[in-house]
């Protein structure tokens, strides 16, 4: 990473970091800090960044774990928004999120699946995505649709539209809201089927990319988040007169964490790369960094918990909040194992 | 990685360069040899790789060398890719001894002895003891200073390649009253001084190039010394640390270009009754597990590398990549002798001059340990990391 580009991610991250850590980080306060359109180029009223500094918001809001709508609000929908074709309505769709000013949410298959999961028959509309980031408070759904020869479309339907459903579907992870959305049979509008921008089936592809990488980013900031607070706990932490940071069965387990930590960065950026790159190799590159990072941030938390003894198993301690979103994420977007299935279709 | 023009250039070059000159069949006429053909198999490559001037990329341009790490990672890969032969013997020479000199080293002492590892000057390191293993500043041998003169007595272990070694690493303990990590100083040692005896160990493997070092009354001269006397230990921590990054990008690139693969093709053997490993759902899980390992260490070590030159390294980030690497290679070499099954137990010896994945998975594997013990243990590196990189409680331990 050019050494411009590294400051300007320092100062972003200091700013998030701040934010993040003073204020509950509603939808508006985001759009006055400009993350929402950070990506979006300056004539949508967005930042003309990348996902690179994209990555550095979500794993600042992962660091913090806070319910915030990024991921599908923006993340997501931006990312959506920027491969459809440009036409009037697409330009004022992404100009008005960029804003903050409209809510959008991207149905995309979160099992790993790899097909939309909605069809067109005609312009009859059908089709169930579960577990969909940031659903239930959008004002527009983005639904990645099938049409009947196979090419991959976007319904774009308001979440008022009869005959769509958008409904909450309640986790154990409290910091994230996700929703059931359903169309069964319903007929729409021409004008409501927007196109990807050039070979549709890459387009939906780098869009599974970019969701797996955000996913990735947060964990990998769950990860780090737990790793500095048990470091400080255990250094603390007096039993048979010493600190228990000072056993090799504790400080050999934290680095361990480190490790993972450090391998999981690794991975990061260079999927991350991939991404804003749009690189031939970002899908394997995205499947590595979200299969490693995912599973390692469940066993890091799983570790800080440990280490933290009986404190750490209380409800107010809030490990469990960084336990919960570390599992969650690990199947959201495909399990590691699926990944690594997928990867392995390389070998043979 | 994704390669500029120039790169890609030099990629081609490299690749061009090994189709003419990577010795063919190597593997086969390697295995078995005599130790004297051995090293004249190591000399002879080393020279053919000096005149490309592949030998020491990671040296300062002054002294042969100049190039930035992504031609480095370049080079290793393609020299992988084509299985070339690996540089064991003048290992400890072009990294530790040339880091050692570089850093700590006077002006005389680097002229003395950079053009001559070039040359083909052999290095060993005496450092560990038998009672000074993990607790290195425990080293008893001594160095008693008369006049312009150091005497030293004292024995080595663990000195690997010492039977053909020309000059040695060493410390020695120059104030027996001072505090442990005070009393040490780092000399230069000639293997050709009277007082010096060597003899091999053999190895789990079965090989020997592991020595014990006696040392008897041996002679070395004050101009001898590396940094200031009494402040040996403080210079081998210095430079300990600079050369991992050089040594694990190498590696890094032979596990991720050589062992995967080969590891890959073993997979795809037919098995009894002709059904072939990768064709398993759990051997594909585990083949893309260590992928994914090896990518995450490949970005380490070229982090590390990049890091260190840019002088922003952190205090246990080459700690890092030795536990991960070496693991890692015990994991895979595992798993490779686990998929290669009975026929590779019959594989009685491995070619000299191969990888530390040489494709013997079973030898591979017990030749692990050779990693995860020797430069500090993996015990001894996790301590490093919890106390040097998070900042935990140091455990008890004299100064």
């Amino acid at each position: 990473m050019a050494a411009e580009n590294r400051d300007l991610h320092d100062e972003l991250r200091a700013v998030a970091r701040g934010l993040l850590a003073t204020q509950r980080v509603d939808w508006s306060l985001m759009a006055q800090a400009g993350w929402i359109g950070l990506e979006a180029s300056e004539s949508f009223g967005g930042a003309d960044a990348s996902f690179a500094e994209v990555a550095v918001i979500l794993d600042e809001i992962g660091r913090a774990a806070k319910p915030t709508s990024y991921l599908g609000g923006a993340v997501l929908a931006i990312g959506a928004l920027k491969v459809l074709e440009a036409n009037d309505s697409r330009d004022q769709l992404l100009t008005a999120v960029s804003s903050g000013a409209t809510k959008v949410a991207v149905a995309l298959p979160t099992d790993g699946g790899s097909r939309p999961r909605f069809r067109l028959d005609g312009l009859r509309l059908s089709g169930l995505a579960e577990f969909v980031p940031d659903a239930g408070e959008a004002e527009v759904l983005l639904l990645p649709t099938e049409e009947s020869d196979g090419t991959p479309v976007m319904a774009v339907l308001r979440a008022d539209a009869a005959g769509l459903a958008v409904t909450a579907q309640p986790v154990l992870d409290e910091t994230r809201r996700l929703a059931v959305v359903s169309v069964t049979g319903l007929d729409i509008d021409n004008t409501e089927v927007w196109r990807f921008d050039g070979d549709a089936q890459q387009a939906f592809g780098r869009l599974l990319d970019r969701a797996r990488v955000a996913v990735a980013c947060d964990s990998l900031g769950l990860s780090e988040t737990m790793l500095a607070t048990t470091v400080s706990y255990v250094a603390l932490r007096q039993q048979f007169g010493r600190p228990i940071g000072s056993f090799q069965a504790v400080k050999h387990a934290c680095a361990d964490m480190l490790v993972q930590v450090e391998v999981g960065r690794r991975l990061l950026d260079a999927a991350v790369d991939a991404v804003v790159q749009a690189s031939p190799d970002a899908t394997t590159a995205t499947l590595m960094a979200k299969s490693h990072i995912c599973a390692a941030a469940v066993d890091v938390i799983g570790k800080a918990m440990q280490l933290h003894g009986g404190m750490g198993y209380t409800w107010e301690s809030g490990v469990h909040v960084y336990l919960k979103r570390a599992a969650l994420n690990r199947s959201l977007f495909g399990s590691p194992a699926a990944h690594r299935k997928q990867l392995a279709q390389r070998y043979l | 990685m994704t390669l500029t023009p120039d790169l890609d250039d030099f990629a081609a070059s490299v690749r061009a360069w090994c189709a003419q000159h990577v010795p063919a069949g190597w593997r086969d006429t390697q295995t078995g040899v005599s130790d004297e053909e051995f090293v004249h198999f190591q000399k002879s490559w080393f020279a053919e790789l000096l005149s490309a001037g592949f030998a020491v990329p990671h040296w300062p341009a002054e002294w042969g060398g100049g190039m930035s790490v992504a031609e480095q990672v370049v080079l290793y890969r393609e020299l992988a890719a084509h299985d070339a032969p690996r540089l064991v013997l003048a290992f400890v020479g072009i990294h530790h001894a040339a880091s050692t000199l570089l850093i700590a080293g006077t002006d005389e002492q680097r002229r003395r002895h950079l053009p001559a590892i070039l040359d083909g000057e052999i290095w060993v390191q005496g450092f560990s003891e038998p009672e000074a293993g993990s607790d290195l500043a425990a080293l008893r041998t001594t160095a008693r200073r008369v006049g312009e003169t150091f005497i030293v007595n004292g024995q080595k272990l663990w000195a690997s390649g010492g039977m053909h070694a020309d000059w040695c690493l060493l410390l020695a303990r120059t104030d027996p009253e001072a505090p442990k990590r005070r009393g040490i100083s780092y000399f230069l040692l000639d293997m050709t001084t009277p007082g010096i005896d060597v003899r091999p160990i053999r190895n789990a493997v079965g090989e020997s190039h592991f020595c014990e070092l006696f040392l008897t009354d041996v002679e070395i001269p004050a101009t001898n010394l590396i940094g200031l006397e009494n402040e040996g230990w403080q210079v081998a921590q210095q430079t300990l640390g600079a050369e991992r990054g050089m040594t694990m990008v190498e590696l890094a690139e032979r596990l991720g270009n050589g062992g995967f693969r080969w590891l890959v093709d073993v997979c795809r053997q037919p098995g009894p009754g002709g059904t072939r490993p990768i064709d398993d759902a759990v051997v594909q899980d585990r083949l893309a597990q260590l992928e994914i390992e090896i990518t995450g260490l490949r970005g380490l070590c070229r982090d590390l590398v990049e890091r260190s030159d840019a002088g922003v390294a952190g205090p246990a980030d080459p700690s890092i990549v030795k536990l991960y690497y070496s693991e890692l290679l015990q994991r895979m070499t595992d798993f490779g002798a686990e998929i290669a099954g009975l026929p590779a137990h019959t594989q009685l010896t491995k070619p000299a001059s191969s990888g530390w994945e040489s494709g013997s998975w079973v030898l591979d594997f017990i030749g692990s340990w050779e990693w995860t013990i020797p430069g500090g243990t993996s015990e001894i590196q996790r301590n490093i990391i919890a106390e040097r990189g998070l900042g935990l409680p140091r455990e008890p331990t004299a100064l």
